[in-house]
């Protein structure tokens, strides 16, 4: 046995450079390298906007996340740091403390604290600032619809999710179904890509996921998903957005949203955003994300 | 028959137990090395269970007490999915139902472990154990199981189930690297052995072939290469070499004595002939004699009585040449008979152009009479003059050595057939191609009766002539 076999999957996949596009990154660096001669560089002294990621994207990938955080920077003039948690709920109390400027955050947890936290920019996937929620089983299981799955191993990512754990249980209260007593067995994956794995191998017989994670995943690791199946697509909700602490000041909203608005205007970032699967970032406003906030009122969770 | 010659030959026979000994020895190594691998595998994988199920512990029993599923399996579960594991890792809760396995497939969360393994004894003990599986179990060998505490309390277990099924490949390299190890060998071994087997076989080969010829060829004219070697086939080489030497001796000894014999019987035949021929042709001629001095004969009967003369003295010439007295002239033998001999062959080397090598060395006193070793030695070099023809080289050799009178005569010219040599002495040999007379019978008669030895060798173009003759005549007795 290895000393690897000690460390968790997920940390594996943060180091191996076998899972990196390494042309790809040193394409980006290049393009970085030349893009950010001309502009100020992020000031020393100055305090660095500290933004906050989740599962809602695959932040996995520290290289692409350094590469990312350097062109904001270049961008604002002053350092960006991405924080990571292992769950939504740590990155959510973070920045409703504001020891986060900016985070990128579930539409769920955004609709329970829309009247502090400040929707700065919603990524655009497939042309629209919208995703679902996919129900997957294993690709050998016979399973064929969500309803099937009852007195089964289900995992949830996250209780803060919306695809991964409002929309199904919303989904299944619909039906008559009482979410919590539906499975035999139920857990958290703390993320999707993970319960994109656990359905793969074995561990649960179905799962709730981001639309996005998995299509990007789809195209990143066929070999994963593949060994996965979906049974169910939601309708399209609101993509998970950005949304800045209460107290960031609105100078520093309006240069963080023209900066994610522009991204697909430059080279650098449009490599970036290919990187995440993403066309871009647009504006929107709260109503987005009414059918979630109606959903979590229905399961008598919301504020 | 021929394949069991060809299986018993050396030949083959030593490449192929040089390959059956580097296949053997192949065989023996990898088996140890494969069994010693086994047990430091053995030894390793219970070891690194151990030491891998303790540091994930604290991490089970945290998972175990928040119920974490994911945790526990991302912890069992390694790097790379579960299908690179050495071992089959179960989590199992307090309930005694599995919580969290690295084949999820198999060892279903919450399935109870009774029912996952119903040889495993049920209860977990109070420590960490390591121990053979009871029983064939296609799942495992061998059994880890280290119960979880948290503050004393009981929450569960930790199974590791290990086999020796992820060493297959392992061995299947070390398997298949002894058997290239053992072609590399074998290529460079049967070439190498099927060489050597020749070498060791081509002495013994040369010497059947040569002892296939013994009693079927003249031992003299046994040529063999044969190995000369220190080696135990050198010594039988030598060995068998010595013996075809001494076959070859005794074979020359024969043939000597059959023709010394031969020749005795010629010349006693020989001198009775002669004698009975010469009393009556002594009285013929006598009474021609008496008839010439009694009577005056015509010029007819004249004419007729000086051809019956004439005739008769001619047989009677013959006759006495047969009938060689080697003792008649009893006048000691000294230098100067012999080099008068070189005086007298004088006339014969003018007309031949031979050039004659003339080392005379005898200067003892001897016994030997003077007139028939001076006739010996003239018919000796006449004949060599002879043979050696125009412009060639003559040499005579005369010396004392020991008790004896040595005479070499040597001449570079035709060479003596094979098939000549042995009648070389006889009179009048049957061969028409060679030059007829008496004069090497009339040299054999006085060499044998002043009791010496007369040799002949021909060597390609060199043709040597070697008399040996007692000096004293007073010992030694009548020739052979």
């Amino acid at each position: 046995m290895t000393s690897d076999s000690t460390r968790p999957a997920w940390i594996h996949h943060l180091i191996d450079p076998s899972k990196m596009p390494l042309n790809r990154r040193r394409f980006i660096r290049s393009l970085l390298a030349t893009a950010t001669l001309g502009m100020a560089r992020p000031l020393l002294g100055a305090p660095p906007i500290r933004f906050g990621i989740t599962g809602v994207m695959l932040n996995d990938r520290l290289g692409f996340l350094n590469d990312w955080a350097a062109w904001l920077g270049a961008r604002l003039g002053r350092p960006v740091v991405f924080v990571q948690r292992a769950r939504y709920r740590e990155i959510l109390d973070l920045l409703l403390r504001t020891q986060l400027d900016l985070a990128w955050i579930c539409g769920y947890p955004y609709v329970q604290h829309q009247d502090v936290l400040k929707l700065i920019a919603v990524p655009s996937f497939q042309g629209q600032p919208l995703y679902r929620a996919y129900v997957i089983a294993a690709a050998e299981d016979s399973v064929q619809s969500f309803e099937e799955l009852a007195g089964r191993r289900f995992a949830w990512s996250d209780p803060d999710s919306n695809s991964g754990y409002l929309y199904p249980r919303s989904y299944l209260a619909s039906l008559g179904y009482a979410p919590d007593r539906f499975f035999r067995r139920t857990f958290f994956t703390w993320g999707h890509r993970r319960s994109i794995i656990a359905v793969a191998e074995g561990l649960a017989e179905g799962a709730a996921v981001d639309s996005y994670v998995w299509e990007t995943l789809a195209r990143r690791d066929p070999a994963l998903t593949g060994q996965t199946r979906i049974i169910l697509r939601s309708p399209l909700f609101g993509f998970p957005p950005i949304v800045a602490a209460p107290n960031l000041p609105e100078t520093d909203q309006t240069r963080l949203r023209e900066i994610l608005i522009g991204q697909a205007g430059d080279a650098t970032g449009r490599a970036l955003l290919a990187e995440l699967n993403l066309d871009g970032f647009v504006t929107a406003e709260p109503a987005l994300f009414a059918d979630i906030a109606v959903m979590a009122r229905q399961l008598g969770l919301g504020r | 028959m021929n394949t069991n010659r060809f299986w018993s030959s050396y030949r083959v026979r030593l490449p192929l137990s040089l390959s059956v000994s580097a296949i053997l020895t192949a065989f023996c190594l990898a088996l140890a090395l494969g069994g010693q691998t086994l047990v430091n595998l053995r030894a390793d994988q219970g070891r690194n269970a151990s030491m891998l199920a303790h540091a994930w512990s604290e991490m089970l029993v945290q998972a175990l007490r928040t119920e974490d599923v994911w945790l526990a399996y991302a912890l069992l579960r390694g790097p790379e999915g579960a299908a690179n594991f050495d071992a089959i890792w179960i989590l199992v809760d307090v309930s005694g139902r599995i919580f969290a396995s690295n084949r999820p497939r198999r060892y279903r969360l919450d399935q109870p472990l009774r029912e996952a393994l119903p040889w495993l004894e049920a209860t977990p003990g109070q420590v960490e154990t390591l121990e053979w599986v009871q029983g064939n179990q296609a799942e495992a060998q061998r059994l880890l199981r280290l119960p979880l505490f948290s503050d004393g309390t009981p929450v569960g277990e930790l199974i590791a189930l290990l086999s020796d099924t992820p060493y297959l490949p392992r061995f299947r390299e070390i398997l298949i690297g002894g058997i290239l190890v053992t072609g590399a060998v074998l290529a460079l071994l049967v070439p190498l052995g099927w060489l050597w087997g020749r070498r060791l076989v081509a002495p013994l080969i040369q010497l059947s072939q040569c002892m296939g010829r013994v009693g079927k060829e003249d031992p003299r004219r046994l040529h063999c290469t044969l190995p000369g070697d220190d080696s135990e086939i050198g010594q039988l080489g030598r060995q068998f070499a010595a013996m075809v030497a001494a076959l070859a001796e005794q074979e020359a000894l024969k043939e000597r004595m059959l023709q010394t014999e031969r020749l005795a019987a010629i010349g006693r035949v020989a001198a009775g002939v002669a004698h009975e021929v010469n009393n009556p042709l002594g009285g013929m001629l006598m009474a021609i004699d008496t008839y010439r001095q009694a009577q005056r004969p015509d010029a007819r009967t004249a004419r007729l009585l000086d051809l019956l003369e004439r005739a008769l003295s001619q047989i009677q010439g013959v006759v006495s040449a047969l009938l060689v007295e080697a003792r008649a002239d009893p006048r000691p033998l000294t230098a100067r008979d012999l080099d008068d001999v070189r005086t007298l062959a004088q006339p014969r080397l003018a007309k031949s152009g031979v050039r004659l090598i003339w080392h005379n060395a005898f200067d003892v006193a001897t016994t030997l009479p003077a007139a028939p070793v001076r006739q010996l030695l003239l018919n000796l070099l006449l004949n060599a003059i002879e043979a050696a023809r125009d412009g060639g080289v003559v040499q005579v050799r005369l010396l004392s050595k020991g008790d004896r009178l040595r005479l070499w005569v040597r001449n570079r010219g035709r060479p003596i057939p094979p098939d000549r040599l042995a009648q070389l002495f006889e009179p009048y040999p049957a061969t028409p191609s060679a030059r007829s007379g008496l004069g090497l019978w009339i040299c054999y008669q006085i060499v044998s009766q002043l009791g010496g030895t007369i040799e002949v060798a021909s060597k390609g173009e060199l043709t040597t002539f070697h008399v040996s003759l007692p000096l004293d005549q007073s010992v030694g007795g009548e020739g052979p």
